[in-house]
Parts: C-alpha cells; sequence; structure tokens
C-alpha cells in the first residue's frame, strides 16, 4: 500500500544493487535518522541520556555479535568479556594520554587480539562446546580485570574516564555524548549493511551455513572463523570505548559480567541473527519492554485501584518480559526483524498475496 | 562526432514546424533537452540514447543503408519486435526518401509474400535468426529480398548466404561515409519531402487480400499537430513501445508522436517482459487495445481471488463503489463529501497500488480504440482514476480522428473529431472523414483508391454511425457487418461477441445465424482465468480441449451467456453453443493478427460444427485438422458437447 514501484529503472546494474531501491524505504531511513538527530532538541534530556543514548550504544554491540552469530554462524557467550576488554584497554589508553580517536582503535584492537585467541578455540570446537569456550573466555577475562589492579584501578576498582573529545568536539553534558555515539553507531550501521554484499560476507554466510562444504567451494573456513572473530572482536572493543566515555563515564568489573553477555545474545536473538534491522529491535525490546511492562502495570494498578502484592508487583513485569520473549520467538522463530520483513512484504505486495507479474 | 554543427536546415511546414519526421529528429537533436529520447532495456537495464546520438545513430543507417542501393521511392522490409534499431531503421529509410514496411513477425512464411508487394522491397531489415530464416525462405520462393540486413547476431555466426549484413556493419559503413563526405548529414536530413511515404502499412485483410496503404510524413504530422491541438498528446510524453511494429498505432503513436513531440520512447526488453518492464517505465501515455485492457483486468481479478482475507476485503469493498460512483460520474453527478472522502482513501488503500502494480500510475492520457470496450473493463479502469477513452480511426487516417474529451466520456461513443478532422455521415449511414492525416490512396490499386476517398477528399471508412447532439460520434459497426436472422432481425455480430467477450473466462466467441432460425456460438474459453477457476474447484485437467469439456466449465459459459442474454431482444438471444477445443489461433486463420474474427474461415474450418449446432443433436464428433510446426498436417477426433442455454 505504502510501496510504490512504478517507474524504478537504472541505467547501470551498480544502481541496481543499491541499498534502498524503493523510495518509501529511503525515506524510512532519511526520516528515522533526522528524527534521531534533533531528538535532544525535541524530548527530555533524561529521555535522551536514558532510552536513546543506550539504545544507540547497545545496539552497536549487538550488530558486532550478529556479525559473528547471524553472520558466521558461530555463538559467543564472552562478548560482554569482549566489551569489558574495549573498554579497560581504550580507559587506560586515554589516562596515558592517548586522544579519544586513537584510544578506541586501541580498545578494538586489544579485544581483537584477545578475542581471536579465544576465537581460535571455534576452529577445533563447534556449537555448545564453542558456548562453554567462550563462556570460559568471560570468566577468565572477569577474573583477571578483578585480579590485577593495574587494569582494575585499584581498591576501589572502579576506574574513571578522563576528560576527552571526539574530532575536536568535547564529549561532555547530554548532548556530545549522543551524537559521538550516533555518528559512529551510523558509520557502523552502514558498516554492517554493505559487510553481507561483499565477499568477505558471503565466505562468512558459507562458513554459517557448512564450513566444510564452504571449504570445498574455496573459502579457507580456518581464515574466516578468525577473521570473523577478529572483526566482531574489534568492534566489541570500540563499543566498549564509546560505552565507557559516552555513557559510563566510569568503569567498574561488574558492569561486564556474564549477565551482560546473556543479554547480549538475547538481543541477538529477539531481534533477528545476520540481520542489521534485528539488532536495533532486539535491543529496543530488551532493554525497554521491562521498563514499559512496569509502567503499565504500575498505571494499571494505580488506575483500577487493584491492591497488587509488593513482591508480585515486582515480579510480574519480568514474568510478562519473560513471556513475551517466547511469544515474540513462537510467532516468529527468526526474530523481529522478519517480523518486520513479514509485514514489509504483506504491503509490498498489496493488494494481492503474492509478487505477481 | 559532431553530425549536429553541421547540420542547419530541414524542411519545415508553413508554421515552422517540422515537415518530416527525419526534420523533427534533426530539430530535437538541435535543441536536447535532459531526457534522453530512445531507451530500451537490455539484460536487465536500461539503455539510453539521447536525440543527437539517435540522429547519429539513424544518418549513420541511412547512409550506410544507401551503399546497399536503398533509394527513394523503395520499400525497406521490416520484422521484428519493438527494437531501438528497428525503429532507427525505420527512420533512417525515411532520410532516403524510401520507406519502411513492416511485418508482423508471427506471419508465416507461406504469408509474407502478401506484404511485400509494393514498392519493391529488395532489401529487408529482420530482427533475429529466426526473421532472418524466414527471409531466406522466402528468398527461395520469390527471389526477394536479396539483401537481409539484422540485428542481433546471435545464432547467425555461421550462415553464409550472400546479401547477409549485419545492422552494426551498415551503421559503420554509412559513419565512415558520414566522416568522409562533409555534406552528407546535412543533406541526409533534408532530403525527405512532407509528401514522400513515411511507412507502408496495411490493412487488417478481415476480408480478403490485406491492401497497402502508404502514410506520407505530411499524414502523420498533420494527424499529430491534429491530436497535439485537441489536447490528446502533449509534447515530452513517455511513451512505451510495445505494440506491434506493424499496426498503424505503434508507427504513428509511438515513433511519430514520440519523434515529433520530443517523447522519450521506452522499449522493452522482450514481448514476454513488457508487462514487468512497463512497470519500470511508468509511461506518461498508454494506449491499448480493448482486450490488452481486458487482460490486465483478469489478471487484476485473478490475483485478488486469491489474495489474503483482509485485502479481498477492502477490494470487494472499495472497488464496486468507486465502479458505481464513476458510472454516476460519467452521466454528470457531481460526487458529495462524502464520496470524495470515500474516493481519497480509496486511492490511497487500493486505486493506487493497483495503478502501481499495473505501472500506469503516471498514465495522464490512457487511450483505447480499434473494437468496442466492455463497460465493466472502461468503468473499471475509470474507477482506478485512470483517465481511459476511447478514440476513433483507422489505418487509412493515421488512427488519428476522433477521441473523447474528458468531461463528455461515455461507454457508447468514440468521442469527437479532433481539432482539423472533419466527420460527415452519409444518408446509407457511413462515416466520411477528411483530415490532413487521410491517406492518399492504396498503393497500386485505383480501384480501391476510388472506392475509399470521394471526389472532394473524403474518406469512407466503411463505419455505420452517428453524431449525437452534443457532438460525440457513435460507431455501431461495420456497415458490411450488418447480418440478418431468418425472421429479418438485423443484428451486428461483433457487437454481441464484444459483449461475451467481456466475461473474463471467454477469450473468444464467434456468434453464429445469419440467414438463419436461431443464434448460436461458438466459444474459446480463457485458459488462464478458467483454468485458475477450475483449480479453485479442484476441477482437474491436462489441457485446453479437457478443461473446455468439463460440465462445470459448460455450466460457467452457460451462465455467462444467460447473463448476456438478458440484454438481447427476443429473436437475438443464443440458445446453443459449444466450447471449442481451442482458442482461434492467427496461425490458422481463423483470426487476423490484430485479432478479429474471419468469419469464412471459421464458418469453413467449422463447418461440421455448425451444422450440429443447428440439427439439434447433444454432441458432435469434429475432425479437427492440424498443421504441425514443421509444417504436416494431421487430423485429431475430438468429441464436443452441445449445450442448451
Amino acid at each position: 500500500m505504502i510501496y510504490r514501484r512504478a517507474g524504478i529503472s537504472f541505467t547501470r546494474y551498480q544502481d541496481e544493487r543499491r541499498l534502498w531501491k524503493l523510495p518509501t524505504d529511503r525515506w524510512a531511513v532519511i526520516v528515522i535518522f533526522a528524527l534521531l538527530l534533533v531528538a535532544p532538541f525535541l524530548v527530555d534530556r533524561l529521555f535522551v541520556v536514558g532510552y536513546l543514548l543506550p539504545l544507540i550504544i547497545w545496539s552497536m554491540a549487538a550488530m558486532g555479535l550478529n556479525l559473528l552469530m547471524g553472520g558466521a554462524g558461530q555463538i559467543h557467550l564472552g562478548y560482554g568479556a569482549v566489551i569489558g576488554i574495549g573498554a579497560y584497554a581504550s580507559v587506560h589508553a586515554m589516562r596515558a594520554g592517548l586522544p579519544f580517536e586513537l584510544a578506541m582503535i586501541v580498545g578494538g584492537l586489544a579485544s581483537a587480539a584477545i578475542g581471536v585467541v579465544f576465537g581460535a578455540a571455534a576452529l577445533r570446537v563447534k556449537g555448545l562446546y564453542l558456548a562453554m569456550a567462550t563462556l570460559a573466555m568471560q570468566y577468565i577475562v572477569d577474573f583477571v580485570i578483578v585480579q590485577v589492579p593495574a587494569i582494575s584501578g585499584g581498591t576501589q576498582a572502579a576506574l574513571s574516564v578522563p576528560r576527552t573529545s571526539f574530532l575536536g568536539i568535547a564529549i561532555q553534558g547530554d548532548r556530545a555524548p549522543y551524537y559521538v555515539a550516533l555518528a559512529l553507531c551510523a558509520v557502523l550501521t552502514l558498516f554492517m549493511l554493505n559487510v553481507r554484499r561483499t565477499s568477505f560476507g558471503r565466505a562468512l554466510a558459507a562458513v554459517r551455513e557448512k564450513d566444510y562444504a564452504a571449504s570445498i567451494i574455496g573459502v579457507d573456513p580456518f581464515r574466516y572463523k578468525l577473521l570473523a572473530f577478529w572483526v566482531s572482536s574489534f568492534i566489541g572493543g570500540m563499543t566498549g570505548a564509546v560505552l565507557a566515555v559516552c555513557y559510563y563515564r566510569t568503569i567498574s568489573p561488574d558492569q561486564f559480567h556474564l549477565d551482560l553477555s546473556i543479554q547480549l545474545v538475547a538481543m541477538v536473538i529477539v531481534g533477528g541473527l545476520g540481520s542489521v534491522l534485528g539488532g536495533f529491535l532486539g535491543v529496543g525490546l530488551i532493554l525497554f519492554a521491562p521498563i514499559v511492562l512496569n509502567q503499565l502495570i504500575g498505571l494499571a494498578a494505580d488506575q483500577f485501584g487493584v491492591a497488587i502484592p509488593t513482591d508480585l508487583r515486582a515480579h510480574l513485569p519480568l514474568m510478562l518480559y519473560g513471556g513475551l520473549i517466547m511469544g515474540f520467538l513462537l510467532l516468529e522463530p527468526l526474530g523481529l526483524a522478519k517480523i518486520y520483513s513479514n509485514i514489509r512484504n504483506y504491503l509490498l505486495v498489496w493488494p494481492f498475496r503474492h509478487a505477481r507479474q | 562526432m559532431s553530425i549536429q554543427g553541421k547540420i542547419t536546415g530541414w524542411p519545415v511546414t508553413d508554421g515552422g514546424a517540422p515537415a518530416t519526421l527525419v526534420a523533427a529528429l534533426a530539430a530535437n537533436a538541435a535543441q536536447p533537452g535532459s531526457r534522453p529520447g530512445f531507451r530500451e532495456r537490455d539484460f536487465g537495464i536500461w539503455r539510453e540514447w539521447s536525440w543527437p546520438q539517435v540522429l547519429d545513430e539513424v544518418l549513420s543507417i541511412a547512409a550506410g543503408l544507401e551503399t546497399l542501393g536503398l533509394g527513394p521511392g523503395r520499400a525497406l522490409t521490416v520484422v521484428g519486435d519493438n527494437r531501438a534499431a528497428i525503429y532507427f531503421t525505420m527512420l533512417a529509410a525515411n532520410a532516403l526518401r524510401a520507406f519502411p514496411s513492416p511485418v508482423y513477425p508471427d506471419v508465416p512464411v507461406d504469408e509474407f509474400k502478401t506484404f511485400v508487394r509494393f514498392g519493391e522491397p529488395d532489401i529487408a531489415l529482420a530482427e533475429d535468426q529466426e526473421q532472418v530464416d524466414k527471409l531466406l525462405d522466402l528468398r527461395g520462393r520469390i527471389g526477394r529480398p536479396s539483401t537481409i540486413i539484422y540485428d542481433d547476431p546471435r545464432g547467425l555466426a555461421g550462415y553464409v548466404e550472400p546479401g547477409l549484413i549485419a545492422l552494426s556493419e551498415v551503421a559503420d559503413r554509412g559513419r565512415a561515409r558520414l566522416a568522409a563526405e562533409p555534406g552528407l548529414a546535412a543533406d541526409l536530413v533534408a532530403r525527405a519531402r512532407p509528401d514522400d511515404p513515411a511507412v507502408l502499412l496495411y490493412s487488417s485483410g478481415t476480408t480478403g487480400t490485406p491492401k497497402g496503404i502508404p502514410l506520407l510524413h505530411s499524414n502523420i504530422v498533420g494527424g499529430i499537430a491534429n491530436a497535439e491541438a485537441g489536447g490528446y498528446f502533449q509534447r515530452g510524453e513517455t511513451l512505451f513501445a510495445y505494440l506491434p511494429t506493424a499496426w498503424v498505432g505503434d508507427f504513428v503513436f509511438t515513433l511519430g508522436a514520440g519523434v515529433l513531440l520530443q517523447a522519450t520512447i521506452n522499449i522493452p526488453e522482450r514481448a514476454e517482459t513488457a508487462l514487468h518492464d512497463l512497470r519500470e517505465v511508468a509511461p506518461t501515455f498508454y494506449l491499448a487495445a480493448p482486450r490488452a485492457w481486458d487482460a490486465m483486468l483478469t489478471r487484476i481479478q485473478v490475483g485478488m481471488a486469491d489474495s489474503t482475507p483482509l485485502k479481498r476485503r477492502l477490494y470487494d469493498w472499495f472497488i464496486p463503489r468507486a465502479i458505481e460512483l464513476e458510472r454516476k460520474r460519467l452521466k454528470g453527478y457531481r460526487p458529495s463529501a462524502v464520496e470524495r472522502l470515500r474516493e481519497a482513501v480509496g486511492s490511497f488503500v487500493m486505486y493506487g497500488p493497483l495503478k502501481d502494480y499495473l505501472g500506469l500510475s503516471r498514465a495522464e492520457r490512457a487511450f483505447t480504440g480499434g473494437e468496442a470496450m466492455g463497460e465493466d473493463t472502461f468503468l473499471f479502469f475509470r474507477a482506478l482514476g485512470i483517465k481511459l477513452k476511447q478514440f476513433y480511426g483507422q489505418t487509412e487516417t493515421c488512427a488519428l480522428s476522433a477521441a473523447q474529451v474528458e468531461g463528455s466520456v461515455r461507454i457508447d461513443t468514440v468521442g469527437r473529431a479532433m481539432p482539423g478532422v472533419e466527420v460527415r455521415i452519409e444518408d446509407s449511414g457511413e462515416i466520411l472523414i477528411r483530415s490532413a492525416s487521410v491517406f492518399h490512396g492504396y498503393a497500386d490499386n485505383p480501384e480501391a483508391t476510388a472506392e475509399a476517398l470521394t471526389p472532394d477528399g473524403f474518406l469512407r471508412t466503411g463505419d455505420a454511425g452517428h453524431i449525437q447532439d452534443s457532438g460525440d460520434l457513435v460507431v455501431l459497426g461495420r456497415v458490411s457487418e450488418l447480418v440478418e436472422t431468418a425472421q429479418g432481425q438485423r443484428f451486428i455480430p461483433t457487437f454481441i461477441e464484444n459483449r461475451l467477450k467481456f466475461s473474463p473466462y471467454i477469450r473468444n466467441v464467434a456468434i453464429l445465424g445469419a440467414g438463419l432460425e436461431e443464434l448460436t456460438a461458438i466459444v474459446c474459453i480463457d485458459y488462464e482465468a478458467a483454468g485458475h477457476w477450475a483449480e479453485q474447484r479442484s476441477i482437474s485437467y491436462s489441457s485446453y480441449a479437457e478443461l473446455s469439456q468439463k460440465p462445470e466449465m459448460l455450466e460457467l459459459v452457460a451462465g455467462e451467456i444467460a447473463r448476456m442474454n438478458e440484454l438481447q431482444p427476443d429473436g437475438l438471444k443464443i440458445r446453443r453453443f459449444v466450447n471449442l477445443h481451442k482458442d482461434f489461433d492467427a496461425d490458422d486463420g481463423e483470426i487476423t493478427r490484430t485479432r478479429k474474427l474471419r468469419r469464412k474461415v471459421i464458418e469453413q474450418t467449422y463447418a461440421a460444427l455448425v451444422a450440429a449446432l443447428y440439427d439439434g443433436s447433444d454432441e458432435v464428433i469434429f475432425d479437427a485438422k492440424i498443421t504441425y510446426e514443421d509444417g504436416r498436417e494431421g487430423t485429431l477426433r475430438r468429441n464436443l458437447v452441445i449445450r442448451r442455454v
């Protein structure tokens, strides 16, 4: 209904391969990006700092993890640790005097270097065993950060981030961190959208579907699994740096524990494996569903005067939240992105059932 | 390469406009806009030619053709589907004062010699190997054409026949000449005269041998000027070149109007991809025969029949209301605020998406003509917001005689005479037309010319009709088609047939009954729509023949006929019919290439069937003669059921 496709023609094959071929999609992207740009001037600062900023940063993390899980088919239960390594490495680098731009890359490289060591296990083990190997990474990294005062920052085990700037913009106040994160997220999103269309992305897909079949067609699974771990960990490390600088401002080991890793895996799976949009949708659901449900139940309790016992009041949102995630995955195992694409297809062939000639 | 720099003038009319197609091309090239002149889909992407590039190409081909011996007054046989190279070559022939003679690409070789009778066509342009084979076969029979030019070289590498040459080779020779002879380009542009033939077309040959109809540059230039003055064409249209090249509609409405009014002419990749490519083009001007519009409606109906419940319900809610509103609006009704709101919502929810699906969302000027159109189809497309109008014309008038104007659109009229067109009704009821677009006589056929043209320059159209008080012309049918039953009731079979063919399940039908007691029908079901209908009801079938004889299918057709019968006077109701085991086919001579019935052929071929329809039997055993593609003949015995309505 809202998709109009008449009059779209191409004079070059390059144009035919563009990302958003339909004007409707292009407009949707432009409008959403424009809204994100003006959001700090339109809505309350609490909303920007409390909701939009985490949405953007966790989406970056989800995209990084999704490259590994959805792109190359390798599970990772230690992505929180990867982010932690990036955060600590970059903060230490900044404290040593490096500018944020370089520190971010140092964080990425540190994560990539350590991540790829554990990822090497993926060359030997698959599936559940890989999950165990990455889980081990999570615990080892947690342990090292806590036990080495030089990393964790001594007895208080909290490391504050020095004031810094990005491309000449001082990262302070509410808006600057938001815009820095948004800019980096936009770059990463474009990278993720395009990586699937490169030979690298296709090689990862081949490895994901069947690694020995990939090696038969000349894609070296050894190389591409390592590369997937490298790239994904690098993105995780950079995200860690952004997280530390733009959001946490003070980092401590408990911010990067196993529950973060599990949450990220949940975001990726609920959002949709292998989908860039799914990263955003998954993060949105996992972050905001508890908050929204909590508010709704509070509102219902106030409005209708239902006396809900305090402990039920505390647990009901979590139960509903769990039910919601299960419901979505039952409805569409391929995640929120697949639900979106189903709706889009429904509208794309409107008013017919199928695409017709 | 600046051919343009060397061209300073071209033949013009009294008003200063280009007087020939070649002159118009030169004028377009002299002031090119940003829009391309031609676009052709090739391997999925659109290749574009700006007007200067088109002129360059046309003059190169013209200079090359001259080396092959094409000269003034000679015909160039052109056979193939719509291709940019074919259009360029047709214009190139014009530049040499020769004229193209396009032939329908599906004409079998046995009939081909009919279409090379005039203008001594010794050179032929073939689109591809298939047509080259046909022309080589023709040369074996009649010694012509001695030179065969081909556009698509696929499959032709191993051919060693003399006189076979690639079009690119012809153009290369021409380019070399243009480079060597500085004055040649300007000379080629100025050669063609307004009274030179621009194209040689053939009448459809419904009765007898097709007659050659030369249309002069002045006919086409004049006709398009009339149409532009009437607002039926605008400058800078986006056109879609998919009509058969041998039909007047393609040469005049696509090439003629395209070049004269500086349109963008879009050419689909192949005939089979035309529907898909139409959506990519989204033309602003669209012309289709009534049955093409019917086919579009059928496509939509078939698609909606198995759509999702919500979408179907919305369709079933909006469309009938929109059609009803359009019906009232054509009678002068002004919609209320509620109806206008409903229309706005409907065009977002349903009409817009349907137009978008068809590729007609930008079609400001949509036309149909050639035969009567079903009211259902007509109202459906107008209800969608496509301002579909009927036009009237024949090959002899460049098909530009009359057309409807917005505000005076009626299903039973064909509109008003275009500016510059005089229409007169003879006492016999025959429609006479005089305008700049009326041809000057049939090729080498003075008797037929004398019959067709009155001394004062009016064309006898052979159509019976009258002019309403509003000035709108009503065409009833062919004067010659009027027949009587044994009881003396007069009717025009085509008229009844067209009404029946408005059913999506009936593709072709022949009404019998001239000089007989009652009316009967030979029905050809629409394989796609009827097949889909059967599939939905779990009726199994393996072929057209089997499906056509299914009791359910006969029941369905009987229902359609009964509904049509309600509109007929008593003596003209169809009493019995038979479902034919095959569709009428132009290759079997049952219909013309423009899909008009050839009654004599049908009555001869199906004489046994006709007899059975009138002797009261319930079944007939019919020996169907078939000609295989390799030319061998055989017979197939078919049992056909005859049903009463």
